[in-house]
């Protein structure tokens, strides 16, 4: 199939994507931690046909992160422990914003704290910073479930009470639609996904990374210099719609799925569970045009099936 | 480049014990690859590996439009990798990451320790030998594993080398760094200008590939007799673009402040004085 015949043909379904202040060309993301700053994928993969990046997550002071190793391998899945390396608020606001403002694609900041301020402090700079740049960030999507730092991130997402904190906080210091990204490390994520939703959030993304290890029986050591790393890839995908399908019937905000998807079935499978959007994550790494193969797989799903707009797949498992 | 390549060989060379293998791929890579870079390589179009594999390339040929690499049998990845057959396509992503600088003229050190040969085999194949003079120091576990790893090929490029052995099978016995803390020990003898003239105004520069704790002495020994010396780093990869964070080294900044790079983009070849070993941390 020729491209052009490939845009008729995405046209035959509406895929514009509203989710609750946020509108989207089309329904697919690529996951924070993933995509860099959007450049680093950019010869392999076109970022004018992704519905938008979520860049890797800022913190308001320029982080090392963890040392190495930060990778282990797993069956059908990657464990990071990555620590949330970044530039920090100043250098991402003066030397990466302006590069993320050229993209012709939506730009979702991910920050991520270690307090109330933290939290703060990121939401009213980049809201700023945002309307310096040509209102470039559409939406900030908040981090409360980093399991790779020691205070902090995953602290503000295990409960439901500073989750709402956090949250109400963050909708305090902006104006920008505000995504809240869940633990999947939790015993109900329905009560988390409840309390950002009364703390303000207009979207959910869920889920993060499965806390877990990985042991070289030749050393005898754990193989992640953190101990403990964040699991993803196609291993976590049906924790990942259970939880989706679990929070879909919990709140009435849209959601944004992800969590191991790495074919167009299985962003079929997470819209139907209740995902309005999904985000690739891990599946960028094996395959550069996985996003790509989704959306297009999404259309000829809905095509064949006689829908007209992707949006009326959302939900429909229950 | 993203793009499925043709396999014109996979094989292992050399002794099986060894397990060593050739991978000689055909494709536009070749006509932009530079000696030190590397390719991300889809082993298996299965969940498990899920991950690329990093290889570096051992060889380029621009008139045949090849290029080939060599790897050990490790574990999962090469697994599969090895199962690949003669012209089957596999995914590429490539050529990544910096590649060595190439000397003009003077004399070049190069420094391996066991697999981490196959990098500067690209590397000595692109050095113009008429100009440049080289130096090889090669360490591995025992003679069986240089002569499966590429002995063959040095020799057949007549170029000067000096072998060690764990074992003491083959050359000297001990660590490859000992050869080159001799050679520039005698060199550093025989460079006194007070007894001879130009022999210290030819530019010496180095680089190296092998373990960590290989690479570590080689920089310092470097450090010791002023010799720029470029390292070759593997660390655990993910997207190989620089993208997930997953592969970083640490470098020490003017003014000594530490910042982390990319293995797989400001890498995999660094200048060795400006990387900070993880015991030094």
């Amino acid at each position: 199939m020729t491209k052009s015949e490939q845009s008729t043909k995405q046209n035959k379904v509406c895929l514009e994507t509203k989710l609750n202040g946020l509108t989207l060309r089309n329904p697919v993301l690529t996951a924070s931690g993933t995509y860099g700053f959007g450049e680093e994928y950019a010869p392999y993969c076109s970022v004018a046909q992704l519905g938008a990046i979520t860049v890797k997550g800022i913190t308001p002071l320029p982080r090392l992160g963890n040392p190495v190793p930060r990778l282990a391998e797993t069956p059908a899945g990657l464990l990071n422990a990555v620590g949330l390396e970044n530039p920090g608020l100043e250098d991402f606001r003066k030397n990466y914003l302006p590069k993320l403002a050229a993209l012709d694609t939506a730009v979702i900041v991910n920050i991520s704290g270690f307090s109330l301020e933290d939290y703060a402090l990121l939401a009213g700079t980049l809201d700023e910073a945002s309307a310096e740049y040509g209102n470039c960030i559409k939406a900030l999507e908040v981090n409360i479930s980093c399991p790779n730092i020691q205070d902090g991130g995953m602290a503000f997402g295990t409960d439901p009470q500073s989750a709402e904190q956090v949250i109400a906080l963050v909708r305090k210091n902006t104006k920008l639609p505000i995504i809240a990204k869940l633990t999947p490390n939790v015993t109900d994520i329905t009560e988390i996904a409840k309390a950002v939703e009364s703390g303000g959030a207009n979207i959910i993304s869920l889920i993060n990374t499965l806390l877990g290890m990985s042991i070289d029986i030749s050393t005898q050591r754990p193989v992640l210099a953190n101990k403990f790393g964040g699991l993803s890839g196609p291993a976590i995908k049906p924790v990942a719609l259970r939880m989706v399908y679990q929070v879909f019937e919990a709140v009435n905000i849209p959601l944004i799925g992800m969590g191991g998807i790495s074919t167009w079935q299985d962003a079929v499978e997470f819209m139907l569970a209740g995902a309005s959007a999904v985000s690739i994550g891990t599946a960028n790494f094996v395959n550069p045009l996985a996003p790509l193969d989704v959306l297009h797989g999404l259309v000829d799903y809905c095509e064949q099936r006689g829908y007209k707009a992707s949006r009326e797949l959302v939900g429909l498992a229950h | 480049m993203y793009l499925k390549v043709r396999v014109i060989e996979n094989r292992f060379v050399g002794h099986p014990s060894q397990k060593i293998y050739r991978l000689v791929l055909s494709g536009q890579l070749a006509l932009k690859a530079k000696p030190g870079q590397f390719i991300h390589l889809r082993v298996a179009e299965s969940h498990d590996p899920l991950l690329r594999r990093p290889l570096s390339i051992a060889g380029i040929d621009r008139e045949q439009e090849t290029i080939t690499i060599y790897y050990r049998l490790m574990g999962k990845g090469t697994e599969a990798l090895s199962q690949i057959r003669e012209n089957d396509y596999i995914s590429v992503i490539g050529p990544l990451g910096t590649s060595f600088t190439l000397a003009q003229k003077g004399e070049i050190l190069l420094i391996a320790g066991g697999i981490g040969i196959f990098p500067l085999f690209s590397l000595l194949e692109a050095i113009d030998r008429t100009k440049v003079q080289v130096k090889l120091f090669w360490g591995g576990e025992h003679k069986l594993f240089l002569e499966s790893a590429g002995l063959n090929y040095l020799q057949k490029l007549g170029i000067d080398y000096e072998l060690a052995t764990m074992d003491g099978s083959l050359g000297h016995k001990g660590l490859v760094t000992d050869l080159l803390q001799g050679y520039l020990e005698k060199r550093a003898l025989n460079s006194n200008p007070a007894l001879q003239s130009n022999r210290g105004l030819a530019p010496l520069s180095a680089a190296a590939c092998g373990p960590k704790g290989m690479l570590q002495a080689v920089v310092n020994l470097c450090k010791q007799h002023e010799i720029p010396v470029e390292v070759s780093l593997e660390e655990r990869m993910a997207c190989g673009v620089g993208a997930c964070l997953g592969c970083v080294c640490t470098v020490r900044e003017e003014g000594g402040i530490l910042r982390r790079k990319r293995v797989c983009k400001e890498g995999p070849i660094f200048a060795g004085e400006e990387v900070v070993w993880d015991d030094e941390i």
